[in-house]
């Protein structure tokens, strides 16, 4: 029982951290209608940033909230500079772009502050005896805070889409950006907070996942990270945040379950079978599940 | 955007940009008896004349001459260029499914992955003679391409390409996991004893590196060919339609499930092939070498680099993929050639969206103007009247875009 909730607690945090990612994929998609491929790697790279104002001995907190603003304005310059005067065209070009800002910030990264490995200090307590026993199972102070992190982010972001105008004007450009813009929505910054937020929500991703990770920070920490976030926002239905949430735990808890159980599988096939069963669900929904149809006229 | 008019097929690359890429500048239109009279016109050669006769020939010369050229070269070069040949026809196979049919794979490392291992295996496991194993790898790699087709039915766009993801994904996974057959993390390595060129052809274990460049080229020389006429023909119709307007073209009788299924298979079928000669190319696999993620990132820069949908534009693309990081490597080994990939890759999105090929088609598009010879209307020097029905526009870009 103890070994399942371990399991089950380890599933949860990954998950979490699956959902954060998923999350702002998702607020890209409603903004722009696209896959950000460089979701991960612009996470990565204000991780690095974080990582590098820690060794200036500034305190942790600091660090990520610089990243935050780093995230933040790194989103917004992208979507203004990059993605705003191909989006027009088609999602083959805008795809195209994030594929060359994958490759190209993973490699600044490198370029900036090397390829070895990093050590990223845990904003909270993680210690050999920072747990709180369940059951048997130990619940360690990071676990803990990434899903504090997590509930307080979704708590953050109902607040912002519900009761501020800029919530209620990206739900209007997410809906309709035509007719928002006909409304009297400057849909253009509205777009561009949308990337921003996602690049910050992103920045909180990585800055909570590499103390976790067994790769700590390095340059490969993020891509099997946003492999699965993608997979959760997929699954939740790219356009639903809530989706994104439930996407990225179940994923999560899937891996640790199947990986735990299953022999077959083990360690080394964990993302295959995550992957498989998303496709099977997909393939009954195939806007995923909590995902809009699109109605078309022709 | 546009199912070609038929009356412009030609031997020049074509600028089709696939789903809504767009194609640039309309080339000039070839107006039915203006052209060369103004001067200002095309130069317009009819198709099965003697001059497009000579013009072939004059290509096929061309190709020969670069290729007698290339093989000159010092080994590793022979080698590269090789390298160039099998990521060519790698391209050549996503361009079927991603330019052709519209439907965007980033999981073409698997098809090139599954065709390596298939020969790797056969031949370092139970001593195949290296070439019977092609068969056996486009074979499996059709299948694969089958299977991954086959959800294409239902699912969709970005839904889609996760699909494609998971089977990219998955496949590394897959082979260090199985591990007695494929060598598992630690790799295969094969023999150079048993990659050696047949006896037939008078060379020597030492002389593999233009066994292959030769191999290769006419393997890229038969799948460009094949290519280009399986794009030409009523199914490539269907493969371009099914891009353009699915509903469309399920409305006009095209069977939209099949034609995206096949599309698959074949595109993972040419791709496998480029797989298996990678294999005796190479000698050695491991999962993480040349057959994750980022190889499927390689083969779509590529094909976008050369020219999405355009026949030479796989060639031009490949070129550039294995040159690119070796220049931008020269002046700063390492994490800086990346810096420069992803400059480019984004530049290229920009100042050239419908790739190399595609730009230098369009420049020759609006110079020369290759027509068929039932079509005499659209000849310059005739005097014949003009076909009836088409207003001067229409006989060269589609109209499909402008609806």
């Amino acid at each position: 029982m103890d070994l399942f909730l371990e399991r089950l607690i380890s599933g949860l945090t990954n998950g979490s951290i699956y959902a954060l990612l998923a999350l702002a994929l998702v607020v890209v998609f409603r903004g722009t209608g696209t896959l950000n491929f460089a979701q991960g790697e612009l996470a990565l790279f204000t991780t690095f940033v974080a990582w590098w104002l820690t060794t200036q001995s500034l305190p942790i907190w600091f660090a990520i909230a610089a990243a935050l603003g780093v995230g933040f304005i790194m989103g917004a310059l992208i979507e203004r500079l990059l993605i705003r005067p191909v989006a027009k065209r088609n999602d083959m070009a805008v795809l195209i772009v994030a594929l060359g800002l994958f490759t190209g910030l993973n490699s600044l990264a490198g370029l900036l502050w090397g390829s070895e490995t990093k050590i990223m200090p845990s904003p909270f307590p993680n210690g050999e005896s920072d747990f709180i026993s369940i059951g048997g199972a130990r619940l360690y102070g990071d676990a803990l805070g990434v899903w504090g992190a997590l509930i307080g982010l979704m708590g953050l972001m109902t607040l912002l889409f519900r009761f501020t105008k800029v919530g209620l004007h990206m739900r209007a450009v997410a809906d309709n950006a035509t007719s928002a813009t006909l409304a009297g929505v400057r849909t253009s910054r509205i777009l561009a907070i949308g990337w921003g937020l996602s690049g910050a929500i992103g920045a909180l991703a990585g800055v909570l996942v590499t103390p976790l990770a067994p790769q700590q920070l390095s340059l490969t920490t993020m891509f099997s990270i946003f492999i699965a976030a993608s997979a959760a926002a997929l699954f939740g239905g790219l356009d639903s945040l809530v989706g994104a949430v439930v996407g990225g735990l179940v994923i999560g808890v899937l891996e640790a379950m199947l990986t735990g159980y299953v022999s077959v599988i083990g360690g080394s096939l964990q993302q295959t079978s995550a992957l498989l069963i998303i496709v099977v669900i997909l393939f009954a929904k195939p806007t995923g599940l909590f995902g809009t149809t699109k109605l078309v006229r022709v | 955007m546009g199912v070609q008019d038929p009356t412009v097929v030609d031997d020049t690359p074509r600028v089709t940009a696939p789903g809504g890429m767009p194609s640039g500048p309309v080339p000039a239109p070839v107006s039915p008896g203006g052209g060369g009279l103004t001067g200002r016109g095309p130069l317009t050669i009819i198709e099965g004349s003697r001059r497009h006769w000579a013009l072939r020939a004059l290509g096929v010369v061309a190709v020969v001459a670069v290729l007698l050229l290339a093989s000159q070269a010092q080994a590793f070069r022979v080698g590269q260029f090789t390298n160039v040949f099998i990521i060519a026809i790698a391209i050549v196979g996503l361009n079927l499914v991603t330019g052709h049919t519209g439907l965007l794979s980033i999981g073409h490392s698997a098809f090139f992955g599954l065709g390596a291992y298939t020969t790797g295996v056969l031949v370092a496991r139970y001593d195949a003679a290296p070439m019977t194993t092609i068969p056996v790898a486009v074979v499996l790699s059709f299948v694969l391409g089958l299977l991954v087709g086959l959800p294409s039915l239902r699912i969709k766009g970005l839904y889609l390409a996760l699909v494609t993801l998971t089977v990219g994904v998955s496949f590394p996974e897959i082979i260090r996991r199985a591990e007695e057959l494929t060598g598992g993390a630690a790799g295969l390595v094969v023999r150079s004893a048993s990659l050696a060129p047949p006896a037939w052809t008078g060379l020597g274990r030492a002389q593999r590196g233009i066994w292959m460049f030769w191999v290769s080229a006419a393997v890229l020389l038969l799948v460009m060919w094949l290519s280009r006429n399986l794009v030409r023909s009523r199914f490539g119709l269907g493969m371009r339609s099914t891009r353009d307007h699915e509903i469309a073209a399920a409305a006009s009788g095209v069977r939209v499930a099949r034609t995206k299924i096949l599309a698959f298979g074949v595109s993972g079928a040419i791709t496998g092939l480029a797989g298996s000669l990678f294999t005796m190319y190479i000698g050695a696999l491991s999962p993480d070498g040349s057959f994750t993620l980022l190889k499927s990132i390689e083969l779509v820069t590529g094909l976008v680099l050369g020219g999405i949908a355009t026949q030479l534009g796989p060639v031009v693309g490949a070129v550039a993929v294995v040159f690119l990081p070796q220049l931008t490597g020269a002046f700063s080994t390492g994490p800086l050639s990346g810096v420069v990939f992803g400059v480019v890759l984004i530049a290229i999105v920009f100042v050239m969206p419908e790739g190399i090929v595609g730009r230098i088609g369009l420049w020759v598009r609006r110079r020369v103007a290759v027509v068929p010879a039932d079509r005499p209307g659209l000849a310059a020097d005739t005097t014949a009247a003009p076909p009836p029905a088409p207003p001067p526009h229409s006989n060269t870009h589609n109209r499909w875009e402008d609806q």
